[in-house]
Order: C-alpha cells, then structure tokens, then sequence
C-alpha cells in the first residue's frame, strides 16, 4: 500500500492551497479550546503561585506535609494492590465460559456508573451507628465496629479501596486485551514442552505483558493523583484534615480563600507529575 | 464430570465469586437504601423488610428541600452531556482529521500538546480553571462547564480519532482527490461515514465523561437551578440528618442513563477506548 | 484522449533526488508502460502526472498545455490504484458515481455512463454490492468502472494487477488490454513486472534510479537494448551475461570465444566488455562451447536448463523435450547477430 505523504509547498511565499487551508482552519477549533482553557489558566495559575511567601507558608502547614505523605502512600499502595489485581484478574476473564462473560460485564459497573453515589454508598455502609457494616460485626460478634472514618488510617485505607474499586474494571480490561494479543501458538507449544502454569506465565506472558503493564502502572500513578472524588467524598479530608492527598489539598485551599497557597500546592507537586507525563508522552506520541 | 474438571471449575468459582460479591456490594447497598423506607433504612439489615419504591415517588415529586430542583438539575445533567459530548465530537473530529488525513503542518505539534493536557490530572487544572472562568465571568455559567469539560474530553478524543484514522489507508483521499472532491466533500462523504464506530466511542466517552463530572460542576456552578444532579447530590451531605434513602434514590437514577449506555454502546467503547488507551 | 509530455522532470525528497531529469512524450491514444525496480521513480512521476505529488523541477503538459500548478481534479486524468481505494461504504454504483455526484451532475447522465462502464466491464449485475463482497479481481474492475466514468483524457494505473494472483492477473492484462482497443484512451501504466510491460504496451519506458534508460517498442528493447540494465531487465528468464575481452571479432570470456555480432563497430582489441546471449538464442548442438549440465527443468512445452562453464552460471531455454541429464556436459551454439556486446565501463550497447 502506498504510503507517500501529500507533498504540499513547503515554501513560506507560495499562496496556501485550498488543501492547505482547510487543514489549518480543521485545527483551529482545538486550538481555541487550548488557548484559551489550558494555556492561559495554566499561565494564570502559575503567576497566581509566583509569591515565594507562599511555598514558605505551605512547607510550614502540617496538613500539607501530611498530604504529601498521604498521596505517596496512596499512590504506591493502591496502584501496586491495584494493578497486581488487574494482572492476575485478566488471567481469569480471558476464560470464555459462559458465566465468566457475565461476571465480566457485570465487573464493569463500577467503572461505568458515575462516582458519586457510589462513593456515599460506601459512605453510608460505614457508618458507625446504622452503617450495615457495624450493624453486621455487631449481629454476629456483639462488639461495636470501629468509627471507621473517624480514624486517619483506616479512612485513607478505605479511600485507597474506593479507588482501587472504581478503577479496577479499566485496567483489567487493558490487561486482558494484552492477554489476548499473545497468540495461543506459543502457550500450546509451551504445554507440550512441558511447562507449568507458572511457567507458562513466567516465560510467556509476562514477558509480553511487561511493557504494557509498565506504561498503564505509570498512567495510573498520574489518574490517581488526580483522583479527587475518593478522598472527598468518602472522608471530607477528615477526620481534621488528615487524609488530604494533594488532589484535594488545592481546593481546601480554595475554599479557605487562600488561592495562593492552593497554587503553590499544585505547582510543589509539577516535578512529580512532569516526568510521568513526559515519560507517557513518548511512549503514546506517534 | 472429571474430577479435573470440577477442581478446574471450583478454582475458578473461587475467583468469580469474590470478584462478583466485591463489585456488587456498594451498588447493591446503593439499591438496598433506595427501596427501603425512612424508618428502616438505617437499621442495617441486609434486605427491606418491606421495600417500596416510595422513595422515588418522593424523587420525582420533588417532595424535600434537597429535592427541590431535582427535574432541573436532571435536565442539566443531561443538557450539559449532550452539549459537551457534540462539542467535543466537532473540535476533535476536525482536529483529527486536519492531522491525519490532511496532514497539516505543525499537526504533530497539535496532537502532543493534546496528548500533554490529557495526562495532566483535571483535579489540577481545577482551581486555575476555577480562577480563569471568574476572570472570562463565565462563573454560574453552564457555558463555564461545557466548555472546561470540552477541554478536558478533546485530547483523548483526538488521540483515538487520530489512531482510528491513520488506519485508512491514504488512496481513498487520493482516490477521492481524483474523483474531484473538495476537502469539505472528502470530510463529509467519505471520511465521517467510514469513522462512525469511533465517532460513536468517543461521543460516548465526552458525554459520560460531563454526565459523571463532580469536581468541575461543583467549583463552577453555584445557583441550585443551575448545577448539575452531581453536585445536587453532593449537597445533601451537608447536614447530618440528610434523607438518606432518598439521596441513594436519586443516586440511583443518576447512575442509571451511564450504565444503560456503556451497555448498549459495549462494543464500541470497549474496543474503541482500550485501543486508544494502549499503543500496542 | 490527449498527448502527454514529460520535459526534464526532477523530483526531490527533501535533500534526496529520486527523478534526475526525465523527457518524453506520450502520443495521442498511446499505451505507454513504465517498467524498472522497486524505487526507480516511476511510481513517482506517475503520482507527479496525476497531481498527487509536487513537481520540483521541469513540466508536464496535456495536450500541449501545462498542468504543474494544475490540481488533480482539474486535469482530466483518472487514476487506477494498486490497492483500488473504493470506498467502503459505497456499493459499486455509487463508487462509479461517486466523481459526478462531486460535479453535481444529473440523474441522466449519472445512470448513462455508470450504465455504460458497468456494461464494458461487466459488472452489471454487481451494481448494488459493496467492495467488502467482491473479489480482488471484481474490486479491480470497479476501481476501472470509477475511471472510465470520468472519461478523461489520460487514465493513469498504478501497478493495478499486484494484489492479484497469478492466473488473475493474466486474465486481466487481456482484459485492460482490450478495454485500451476499445476505449482508446492514451494510457500510463505503472508496473514492476517486465512480462506486463512487453504484453501490454505499444511503448515501455524502462526506468532505473529515476532516470530514463530507454525507450521503445517492446520488440525494440527485447531485439537492442542499449544498455546493460534494459538488457537483463527485460526479459524472463533474463539475458545470460559475463565478462570477457576482445579478440578480433570474438569475445574471449570464460575460457572459450564467443562470436560477435557483424555489425559491431566499435569494439576494439582488447577491450572489456559484458557478453550477453538470451537463454533462448542458445542452442545445443553436437559441437561448439562446453558446458556441464546443473539442473533441468522441463516444463512441458519448454525445457530449461542450468549450465555451468567454470565459476558461471548460465541459462538456456528449448523448445521440447531433451534427453539430457544432470552432470553431463553439452556443447553450445548461437547466431552471433543474436548476441550483445556492452562496454564494461559505460555499459553501453557497442
């Protein structure tokens, strides 16, 4: 198949050809979108954090420091629990037995369904007097379940678990469709030269998967640092502000009517975010 | 059955079983609330003893102080969708095909800014967003939503469009250069029909995208009238008393319009999505 | 109908130079074929002609008139492509239909030259399918129905018959080749295949490394090719070539002499040239230059045989049987005006 590019004039004296034209004016729309809602808030955002009295005043807030803590843990917790899930979940749904595709359709709900309700359903499930959690430890053991929003671990714990159900389905999906690229010849070949199934998994489809479970693990680092619905709609930031992570960080702040300091937030956390997303760049950029 | 075959299955139940409880329960909590009434819905059990459907009735009748806008706010819900879903579908159904097809000069350029806005977490953008919206006085404006939604969507739609559209091959333009078609006529006659499955996809995709949005609807919109069901619901969290049950009522039918068309538009999100998501 | 005129065509790849200079002329109703290797350029000064590849230096004329700043539409050509391009979604009329449905033309003359194209090519019946129905050689002809449509001036094709298997694409030759008798239409065809080239066209241009190596009949270029590359090029099996001195007015090369053709001026004593005899203007006979049998193949009505002589490898097709078996050894004869003489430095014909 011929794949030679329309060779248009490059020269900068030659009138456009109509070809030409309708390609920059196709581009302008996008164009506009950007200008105007990403490089100039961005540009705003970062004059808005350019008073250095600021980053001062945010290494000196506890609570940021707890965030930063909080979001590391959260990242490398929940994305390794959540991503060693997707890989050994992807195994088991590229079976294609009949109830396996019905628990598969039905795995997709949480990523389908909006957030919100879900989010204070679990909420509510956990709540220390009627939640149906305490009243089923209380049914069947007789003691009291613990407050479990009303401590910093256990909130931020069941925050990660909120996010690691939410985002589960999307990046098993993934996987799974990494499975089946790996062509069955090769685990056929695999039986025959004797091989277990963990050698099976070890000598062929790791090492296909590798890569690609690689990029997704650093793509859901950059999602779930913007994950911003778990932690606030679980927990509030609470109990006092202690499970903040840097998502919800910056809108405290806002609400706080310190937009200085929400601004110097985001900004303290760029050198972590830019190399991901530098790294995810050149691996998807064509 | 074998014995291997039943072990083969038992393993398998094992994993399935867990996997279904696991995904199911908040969702199931979620109805649980919905059809119990006031009185029993916090006693914990783990069915009604006398479900109802009540609660909706309530919803619909718009028969509590938190519900007082319910009807409007679904509608601006579902207003704002559709709005950015079309939107977005034009900026980066054009965008896409000026890179891919036409090949415009500076496209790669386009497609990685693009591609930079889409890895940047929308949580981020959220308050300069907030900032800039007050400064262009689009605060209060659904335009104000529409729009940051757009730009959030856009990138990630370009890139699958752009992906989809590199894999027609090249003569048909060419083909239809010859044929005398004008690069409006070679947009509309040839390539929008041949695109369609991942026009779809990624419609889709902008729509539920807004439809489930809660950060941006909740900085950006402030007038009970004028936000979305999203925020409506977050609002009820602000008293400790809140109905409950009616606020998992109308959750609930929140949540219905994305899970009824992630399943109908199945396929085409799934293979849509995924191949866009993952360069293979 | 129109003629065609190549003059002093160059084509740049950035800093990279693919067409060095390239000049002829197409005449009127003409069946010109472009033949040579893969990235010889001819592909290239196809695409220049149809307006789908900028013209870095020189002109192109139809009928007398220039096209370069000309876009493709507006120069009356149609184009056949290698992979046919139809559109998916479009059944076959409307395929054909699709460049006057562009030009807003009527419902009448739409359906009389659909109608008419699908006639010549038989495709009546399939009018209402989709190319996803068709096979390869169904598909090939639509994307003909699309250009005949057109009624252009020149209908351009690009190495249209590669996508097809073998006996396909023999059937389809015929068939274009009929289509030109009846049409009329001059005619730049692009292929890589040489037996293509001699079967279909009134003239080859044989090109290599985006220059013009020569042109003609393909009689003139099979009987004289002027140079080394037209003279392995065209061909099959290809011309037998080694390298050897002068001596008087033979070529003495791989241990014996070889005799030169009578009306070889030029040559002088001692001079290095490349020898060249086609496999079918060897004969065996009971005496001449030895050889020893490597492989035979026959073939049915052909036989052709592997020789060796010392380190070279040299072909010869027979008509009929032989009894002839591997390892034995066979003496050579030919008519020395058969033979070619090239310099071995210029690699001209002497």
């Amino acid at each position: 198949m011929n794949a030679q590019t329309l060779n248009l004039p490059t020269t900068a004296a030659a009138p456009l050809t109509n070809w030409q034209w309708w390609g920059r004016a196709m581009v302008v729309p996008y164009l506009l979108i950007f200008v105007i809602f990403v490089l100039y808030p961005v540009g705003y955002g970062l004059w808005l954090a350019r008073h250095p009295q600021s980053y001062v005043e945010l290494m000196k807030d506890p609570i940021f420091f707890r965030s930063a803590v909080n979001t590391f843990v959260f990242l490398v917790v929940a994305i390794n629990i959540k991503m060693v899930v997707a890989l050994g979940l992807s195994g088991f749904f590229v079976n294609t037995r009949w109830w396996v595709k019905w628990i598969a359709a039905i795995f997709i709900l949480p990523w389908a369904v909006p957030s919100i309700p879900t989010i204070l359903s679990v909420r509510f499930m956990l709540n220390p007097e009627w939640g149906i959690i305490n009243s089923a430890i209380f049914r069947w053991t007789g003691l009291d379940g613990p407050n479990w929003l009303n401590d910093p671990t256990l909130a931020l714990s069941l925050s990660m678990l909120m996010h690691v159900w939410k985002s589960l389905p999307f990046w098993t999906l993934i996987l799974v469709a990494a499975r089946l690229a790996i062509p069955a010849e090769q685990y056929e070949a695999a039986s025959v030269d004797g091989a277990t199934t963990w050698q099976k998994f070890t000598f062929i489809t790791w090492p296909s998967m590798r890569s690609l479970y690689l990029t997704s693990t650093i793509l859901s680092m950059i999602w779930t640092l913007g994950d911003f619905n778990s932690v606030y709609l679980l927990t509030g930031g609470g109990p006092a502000d202690m499970t903040h992570v840097l998502a919800t960080l910056g809108i405290r702040y806002l609400r706080l009517d310190q937009v200085d300091l929400a601004m110097a937030s985001i900004v303290v956390a760029l050198p972590f975010i830019l190399p991901l997303v530098f790294f995810m760049m050149k691996r998807l950029s064509k | 059955m074998s014995f291997k075959k039943v072990a083969a299955e038992a393993k398998l139940l094992l994993i399935g079983i867990p996997v279904l409880i696991w995904t199911l329960f908040p969702i199931y909590h979620m109805v649980l609330f919905a059809i119990s009434p006031r009185d029993t819905a916090t006693s914990g059990h783990l069915w009604p003893e006398h479900p109802t459907l009540q609660n909706f009735e309530i919803v619909f009748k718009r028969d509590h102080f938190y519900l007082d806008h319910f009807w409007q706010q679904l509608g601006n819900s579902f207003l704002i969708a559709i709005s950015v879903g079309a939107l977005t579908l034009f900026v980066a159904t054009t965008a896409a095909f000026a890179i891919s097809r036409l090949k415009v000069r500076g496209g790669r350029t386009v497609m990685n800014l693009a591609l930079f806005t889409y890895f940047i977490p929308a949580a981020f953008l959220a308050v300069p967003m907030y900032k800039t919206m007050g400064l262009y006085g689009l605060l209060n404006n659904q335009w104000s939503l529409i729009l940051a939604m757009v730009t959030i969507a856009s990138p990630y739609c370009i890139w699958v469009l752009k992906q989809a559209s590199d894999k027609l091959p090249y003569e048909l333009d060419e083909a239809a250069r010859m044929d005398g078609a004008t690069p409006l006529q070679l947009f509309w006659m040839v390539y929008l029909p041949l695109m369609v499955p991942s026009l779809v996809a990624v419609g889709t995709y902008a729509l539920l995208l807004a439809w489930n949005e809660y950060l941006y609807a909740f900085l950006l919109l402030s007038k009970d009238q004028d936000v979305t069901l999203s925020v409506a619901l977050g609002n009820f969290l602000s008293a400790d008393d809140s109905p409950w049950e009616l606020l998992m009522a109308t959750g609930l039918i929140y949540a219905l319009p994305p899970a009824a068309i992630y399943y109908s538009f199945k396929r085409y999100m799934v293979s849509g999505l995924t191949a866009g998501a993952v360069k293979s | 109908m129109a003629s065609v005129s190549f003059h002093n065509i160059q084509k740049n790849f950035g800093a990279v130079k693919v067409i060095h200079g390239i000049s002829f002329d197409i005449q009127d109703g003409e069946f010109v074929v472009l033949v040579g290797p893969s990235g010889c350029g001819k592909s290239t000064l196809l695409r220049m002609l149809a307006g789908l590849e900028d013209i870095s230096g020189g002109e192109i004329s139809i009928d007398g008139r220039v096209i370069n700043e000309l876009e493709s539409k507006d120069r009356d050509i149609a184009m056949v492509f290698q992979s046919y391009a139809l559109y998916p979604h479009m059944t076959v009329r409307e395929n054909m239909a699709f460049s006057l449905r562009l030009r807003k033309a009527d419902a009448h003359t739409t359906e009389e030259r659909v109608g008419n194209a699908a006639r010549i090519l038989n495709l009546d019946k399939l009018l209402d399918r989709f190319p996803r129905e068709l096979s390869g050689g169904q598909r090939q002809r639509v994307a003909m129905g699309r250009a005949i449509v057109r009624d252009p001036k020149v209908f351009l094709f690009d190495e249209p018959l590669s996508n097809l298997d073998a006996k396909l694409r023999v059937a389809m030759r015929a068939e274009i080749k009929a289509l030109h008798q009846r049409l009329k239409t001059t005619t730049v065809y692009v292929t890589h295949d040489q037996i293509e080239a001699m079967t279909m066209a009134d003239r080859i241009v044989v090109m290599h490394d985006g220059i013009v190596e020569q042109i003609g009949t393909p009689l003139a270029l099979f009987d004289k090719p002027s140079n080394l590359f037209v003279a392995q090029f065209i061909g099959s099996p290809s011309m037998n070539v080694f390298k050897g001195s002068v001596q008087s007015n033979t070529v003495n090369a791989l241990g014996a002499q070889w005799a030169m053709p009578t009306n070889v001026t030029s040559a002088t004593q001692g001079q290095q040239v490349y020898f060249g005899i086609r496999p079918s203007d060897i004969n065996l006979a009971s005496s001449g230059i030895a050889a020893k049998v490597v492989v035979v193949e026959p073939t049915g009505a052909e036989t052709e045989l592997l020789l060796q002589i010392g380190e070279q490898s040299l072909t010869l097709v027979m008509h009929g049987r032989t009894d002839v078996k591997p390892d034995d050894t066979v003496y050579l004869q030919f008519d020395a005006n058969k033979a070619h003489v090239f310099d071995a430095s210029s690699e001209q014909r002497l």
